[in-house]
């Protein structure tokens, strides 16, 4: 228990605020879930990157990803990327929903996998495969 | 004074969802950063917990709301080829008819040409990360909830997510910005 106490010039103690232990409720649930959402991101981020170095290197991908016209081939990009994310995690979570995981290795292959996409939607990375 | 669709759907994007996501991260990252038992009351957690997710949730929304705008609605009237005569160049078009056609402003203008080689090559693919990983925080802080005060770990993996949202709608923002002050679409 704290108690933050101050002096008035004129004489005399105030106990402002009296703290009081109280208790946090938890359920506590495994890490799975988390970890499938995390999983599937990177996948949604890596997919990203990947298509969009693809789409550089090869004329028949950039056809076959221009879903609309007037947006090119950025339509199929986004929305393959979009697909694999919720697709990913649509697989996964199930898989995962009531396990405990060892999470660091979750993080690891998580980063990687980002770092992967963020590198393939780089104009100076994609561009060397032109 | 008046904005054009064009102008209107640009500042939608841009000025208001854009900046919307940009502004709430620092209100994001502080929530998720002082949710710990040993800072504030059972009350003040249970205050912040509440905000935390009606922000995160709030946060991806606006980001899917940003990203469809700017890829489905804007960017069109930005790659719109122009009406280069066969044999004309770009250039020979009256410059109130060049002005309606972004990109070719920009790869037609010495010295503007990487505004569109690397800027908004850039710009429009990371953007889509940003909601992807919003989304991940979302639902980690909303189906966690309180768990999150204790479990240090799964807090901080959260904010390196939302870090790594946040730091794509960054480079995005700030491209587009720079990008629509060098040829502004109209």
């Amino acid at each position: 228990m704290a108690t933050i106490r101050y002096e008035r010039e004129g004489g005399g103690k105030v106990d402002e605020i009296a703290w009081q232990a109280q208790e946090l409720k938890v359920v506590e649930r495994p890490n799975g879930p988390a970890a499938a959402a995390m999983i599937a991101g990177a996948i949604g981020v890596l997919v990203l990157g990947f298509l969009t170095t693809l789409n550089e290197a090869s004329t028949d991908a950039h056809d076959f990803l221009e879903f609309w016209k007037s947006v090119g081939p950025l339509s199929g990009k986004t929305l393959i990327a979009v697909g694999a994310f919720l697709g990913s995690w649509l697989v996964l979570a199930p898989l995962l929903w009531r396990r405990n995981v060892a999470l660091n290795t979750v993080l690891l292959v998580t980063a990687v996998l980002i770092t992967g996409g963020f590198i393939g939607t780089f104009p100076k990375f994609f561009e060397l495969f032109a | 004074m008046e904005l054009t669709d064009r102008e209107t759907w640009t500042a939608l994007h841009g000025m208001v969802f854009g900046a919307l996501f940009l502004l709430a991260f620092a209100g994001g990252l502080a929530g998720l950063w002082s949710l710990r038992p040993e800072w504030v009351t059972l009350t003040g957690l249970q205050e912040r917990m509440f905000r935390l997710k009606a922000g995160v949730a709030t946060m991806a929304i606006v980001a899917w709301v940003t990203v469809a705008t700017g890829t489905f609605v804007v960017y069109p009237w930005y790659r719109d080829p122009p009406p280069v005569p066969q044999g004309g160049k770009f250039t020979d078009l009256p410059l109130d008819v060049q002005q309606d056609f972004p990109r070719a402003v920009l790869l037609n203008t010495p010295g503007k040409e990487e505004w569109h080689k690397f800027g908004m090559e850039w710009k429009e693919h990371v953007a889509w990360v940003s909601p992807i990983l919003a989304t991940v925080v979302a639902f980690i802080v909303l189906y966690y909830g309180n768990q999150l005060i204790v479990d240090k770990k799964l807090r901080y993996a959260s904010m390196a997510l939302f870090v790594a949202a946040f730091a794509a709608a960054a480079i995005a923002g700030l491209l587009g910005a720079f990008i629509t002050k060098a040829a502004p679409l109209q």
